[in-house]
């Protein structure tokens, strides 16, 4: 359980979600859950299966290389801050 | 104007005869809408003007003679469907204002073929679930009993005659499963036959676009406007493969079409659905369908594996949602808050849930032990299902373990996660499968599923027909 | 104490196709921020990744170049991490089949031999946006002009050993990319990119030290610049006992140093999944053989054939294939013109010099390679003089005309003409009488000086040749 704790800790942190504390705990309990649920399926025997990569495997499709211009205006207005010609974040320091 | 009991193809003459102008009708819909509207929360936004200038400019194409093939015909598309002109909500609460810069292909080509978009339907926190109960405008009522969640709005639409076409999606089973809680039809398209271009996919593996409506002759008019290549989806086989047999294969109608039926599917714990498939398998028998048992082992371990994959893809699917480029931000001093914030606003609880576990799912040491072997069990469902539709033309499964989600109690994420364990892992083989109606408990209509081979989508909307009992059921609450 | 210096290069090459990897948005360097832009490459929900044939091509391309093996079918996978140039919150990369790996890349080492460079893999990815900082610190801003542009990432393994090796490295790679036709790999305007890996060990010894990653880095003579400084900086801590921190620096050109830019290089954890969106690229084995049959002749093989075929010196065919643009003019030219050392001459002398000058590039000046062969053919042809021909050059290169128009408009047509050039000869030995008396006196090399003179009269026009003539026979007569 400690480990699922410090992964759900984990997974919340590189997904970047701001979660409060209860909820927290309670998706540490429903990870636990889920997990345990899961476990049936560890036990299949896959031996010979090889994985699914893509569900439409079977085929390949590409697009010509001709190039296009979109309707800039209509994009940028979907954009909760874009000024000056740029999307605008709070201020990076690399 | 009444929708309910009309087919497609007759609604379409009448439109393109002049007997009713698409104005006409849609004026009315729209009436309808707002009635019924009130009472289920089956839209998130009502199209009003934009539905009727849509229908203008059917009538004034039909005037200069234009052959459309769903001339006026009206069309709920969901909520994470786009259309350029209406709010796509999203399920989420930062896309509520939202109007997106592109149209989805379906949508595009419904409209070219003379449909008139009428409104998006709820849908669930980020279009997540098989119902609308986590949706942030609050869930869809079902038509049948305000006791319990539509399933799908965009069938509760349909059963209350607001529209005769629904564009849905259906990733684990939502449209299946809408389709039978509301007793309409509803088709979920094989892999390569719909392009997803312009669907907010959950998980892309497995969401596909489908149609909702009351027979699937109604489903087939949809479904050859919408089918075929679209160089946006890279799932959707080139232009040549299509050329045979055209944009919805023809199939054989033979009298004679072997059903297969696994039986340890039907084995369920409430005994009124058991009762109705155990009716409605005796009726397809007396009807001349051979039944055959066939056994189909490893659905509870399709689901699981479902659930590993479509919750990894969520994850990184869901990761778009920064705050940045649209959506809303939320203020914030440094990017980290930007980040969380943002993502808190754009992500309800169960989207939060799923990017979660997701994420856990596809890390380091986790990847290998969950993620690889989900992977490999997907190979074996495929095998299944191919192996199984050797035996028999159509497979036969349930929709649903039993009635949806009662709206007065709070499920266990995993008990709604379960209730996919018929039609999630359909989505796994890519196999086109259809929901129709095959009988009720209480007040609440059942439906049955059944899978055909891959591009068999005219066949399942032909037996769908032949199968649906022949008198509609209505519920109460329809417009008057 | 004696070190090993080992050495990895990662390079970033964007290829020269029109559209970007995944929609059809532009592929173009442009100054104007966002206009390159769709919901493809912003990110948009359901709008999916639409693949481009042609970078799968050029791929291919670079892959066989640097005598790769080809993966027949392979994917494209999700490197999963957040920061705002990416817009999807991933970056379509191959993490798990690359489409090219096993390559190899012959280079000098530094005591003159051949060394074959290992390359571990070549795969395709998409670039990112650019991050743009307020001067304010208010802010900072995204341009996602560059985001979604083709790239391939070319990866050594760790056997370069000198600042040196890793530099030809670079020469090397740049022109098999560039005679491959797969991109312009301009290092100024980022269509190429370079990190370096870098750790030493005891001489001697087997076990890696810990490594640093070099970044920023703007040109081949920052990346051997900065290796230089960090075996410097390495070498310096692991003398005085200490342990290298695995870190990365960022190479500072005004300050000539690299500077800590990330603390511990922390292991990141992609969370790298195939991509569910987009088809696998198969290639037949056939296809892979006609691309392999249709590369073209790389820089070595053809310096070869124009000592073997034209009889060009090494220094020349050297000089002249430096470039695929240079290699491309020459031939070009010589396929109009045939006399492959006055070609070369003209091409490695007045016309560099001319670029050099206007700060032009080969591929777009004015002065084309049919324009050249028309100059030499009418040296040849003693329409004009070499002399002359020089200043026609300089006048097409900066009009745009063709040399016989500028020969035509400005009058300079060689003066052939007995009669026009007798008056002249006449005139110049009547005002240089010492220089006849030399003459006769046996000093018969005045008559460069004679020959000269009459140049000077007729402003160049006169036939050199003509005129010695002339002369001799005036002066005897």
């Amino acid at each position: 359980m400690e480990d699922i704790k410090a992964g759900l800790e984990k997974a919340v942190r590189v997904m970047k979600i701001e979660v409060e504390a209860g909820e927290q705990e309670k998706l540490s309990a429903e990870l636990d859950q889920f997990l345990q649920w899961l476990k049936p399926m560890l036990d299949l025997e896959t031996e010979g299966a090889d994985q699914v990569l893509v569900a439409h495997d079977r085929i390949s499709v590409v697009r010509k290389d001709e190039a296009r211009q979109a309707d800039q205006a209509e994009l940028q207005e979907a954009a909760p801050d874009f000024a000056g010609g740029f999307y605008q974040v709070p201020p990076i320091i690399e | 104007m009444d929708l309910r009991g009309k087919p497609v193809r007759k609604m379409v003459e009448a439109v393109s005869s002049k007997e009713v102008s698409a104005y006409q009708l849609i004026e009315k819909t729209l009436e309808n809408c707002a009635l019924v509207n009130e009472a289920l929360n089956i839209f998130s936004v009502i199209a009003g003007v934009d539905a009727l200038e849509q229908a203008r400019a059917i009538d004034k194409r039909l005037e200069v003679g234009e052959n459309l093939p769903l001339a006026g015909i009206p069309v709920a598309v969901k909520d994470d469907i786009f259309y350029g002109v209406l709010p796509t909500g999203l399920g989420s609460a930062a896309f509520k204002e939202f109007i997106p810069p592109y149209t989805a292909t379906a949508v595009e080509r419904l409209m070219d073929a003379g449909a008139i978009v009428i409104g998006k339907t709820n849908i669930g926190d980020m279009g997540l679930g098989s119902s609308t109960v986590s949706s942030p405008n609050g869930p869809t009522v079902n038509p049948w009993d305000a006791g319990y969640a539509a399933g799908s709005a965009g069938a509760a639409a349909v059963i209350t005659g607001l529209c005769m076409l629904a564009l849905e999606s259906d990733t684990g089973g939502a449209l299946r499963q809408g389709a039978s809680h509301c007793g309409v039809a509803g088709l979920r398209p094989g892999m390569g036959r719909v392009s997803r271009y312009g669907l907010n996919a959950d998980s892309s593996s497995f969401a596909q676009v489908g149609v909702t409506a009351l027979s699937g002759d109604d489903i087939l008019c949809a479904l050859e406007v919408i089918s075929g290549p679209d160089g946006r989806d890279a799932s959707l086989a080139a232009e040549d493969k299509w050329a045979a047999g055209g944009r919805v294969a023809p199939d054989l109608q033979s009298e004679s079409l072997t059903i297969g039926y696994p039986a340890a599917a039907f084995d369920l714990p409430e005994p009124e659905i058991r009762e109705v498939y155990e009716k409605a398998r005796e009726r397809y028998q007396a009807g001349g369908y051979r039944l055959t048992e066939i056994d189909l082992g490893l659905l509870p371990e399709a689901l699981r594996a479902y659930y590993v994959i479509c919750l990894a893809e969520t994850s990184s699917n869901h990761a778009r949602f920064d705050g940045i480029r649209f959506g809303r931000a939320a203020e914030a001093g440094d990017l980290e808050e930007l980040y969380a914030k943002s993502r808190r606003l754009t992500l309800g609880p169960e989207a939060r849930r799923r990017s979660i576990f997701g994420t856990y799912i596809l890390g380091k040491g986790h990847y290998d032990r969950y993620y690889r072997q989900a992977l490999k069990i997907w190979n074996l469902v495929r095998r299944e299902f191919n192996r199984v539709l050797k035996e028999c033309d159509l497979l036969m499964l349930p929709v649903v373990k039993a009635a949806p989600v009662r709206l007065d109690e709070e499920a266990n994420f995993l008990e709604n996660w379960g209730a996919d364990l018929f039609t999630a892992p359909v989505s796994m083989a890519g196999l086109p499968a259809i929901s129709l109606p095959a009988g009720q408990v209480g007040k609440m209509p059942v439906g049955l599923q059944l899978v055909g081979r891959p591009f068999s989508e005219k066949l399942l909307t032909a037996v769908c027909d032949r199968l649906a009992p022949e008198n509609k059921l209505f519920p109460h609450r329809g417009p008057s | 104490m004696e070190y090993e210096v080992i050495i990895g290069l990662e390079v970033h090459v964007e290829l020269h196709t029109e559209s970007k990897l995944f929609c059809s948005c532009p592929n173009r360097f442009v100054q104007e921020p966002n206009i390159n832009t769709c919901p493809v490459c912003l990110g948009f929900p359901g709008a999916m990744p639409q693949m481009n044939e042609e970078a799968v091509e050029q791929a291919l391309k670079a892959s066989l170049a640097l005598n790769c093996e080809i993966a027949l079918t392979s994917y494209f996978d999700r490197k999963n991490y957040f920061y705002p140039d990416m817009p999807k919150g991933y970056q379509i990369s191959q993490y798990f089949v690359p489409i090219g790996s096993r390559g190899s890349l012959l280079i000098e080492d530094d005591l003159g031999s051949e060394k074959q460079v290992r390359i571990g893999r070549v795969h395709m990815e998409e670039d990112a946006g650019k991050l743009v900082h307020s001067i304010s610190g208010e802010g900072s801003m995204v341009d996602y002009n560059r985001a979604g542009v083709p790239l391939v990432e070319i990866v050594t393994e760790p056997n370069l050993r000198s600042p040196g090796e890793s530099r030809r490295y670079l020469e090397q790679l740049k022109s098999i990319l560039q005679y491959a036709g797969v991109s312009d790999c301009k290092m100024e305007e980022g269509s190429l990119r370079c990190d370096a890996n870098i750790s030493l060990r005891p001489a001697g010894t087997e076990t890696f030290g810990s490594k640093t990653e070099l970044k920023n880095m703007n040109s081949f003579k920052a990346v051997e610049k900065s290796l230089e400084y960090e075996i410097d900086r390495q070498k310096k801590i692991l003398d005085s006992g200490q342990e290298v921190i695995s870190q990365t620096l960022r190479w500072e050109e005004d300050r000539q140093e690299t500077i800590m830019m990330r603390g511990k290089l922390e292991a990141h954890d992609y969370r790298c999944f195939t991509d569910p969106e987009l088809a696998p690229i198969k290639l037949g084995a056939e296809k892979v053989e006609e691309a392999r049959a249709a590369l073209p002749e790389m820089a070595d093989a053809k310096a070869a054939r124009y000592g073997r075929d034209y009889g060009l010196p090494p220094y020349d065919a050297g000089v002249l294939t430096a470039s695929r643009a240079l290699a491309d003019y020459f031939e070009a030219c010589l396929a109009i013109y045939d006399n492959p050392k006055v070609v070369s001459n003209w091409v490695m002398g007045e016309l560099t010099a001319c670029l050099n000058e206007e700060g032009q590039e080969i591929e777009t000046c004015a002065f084309g390679p049919e324009k050249m062969a028309e100059l030499l053919k009418m040296i040849e042809e003693q329409v004009i003089s070499g002399k002359i021909a020089k200043e026609v050059l300089v006048k097409s290169f900066r009009g745009g005309k063709t040399p016989r128009q500028v020969v035509e408009e400005e009058g300079l047509l060689q003066i052939s003409d007995h009669g026009e050039l007798e008056a002249v000869v006449e005139k110049v030995l009547a005002e240089n009488p010492d220089s006849v008396e030399k003459y006769r006196a046996g000093a018969t090399k005045v008559i460069g000086f004679l020959v000269g003179q009459v140049m000077k009269e007729t402003k160049g026009k006169a036939n050199p040749q003509l005129v010695n003539e002339l002369l001799v026979k005036k002066i005897d007569g």
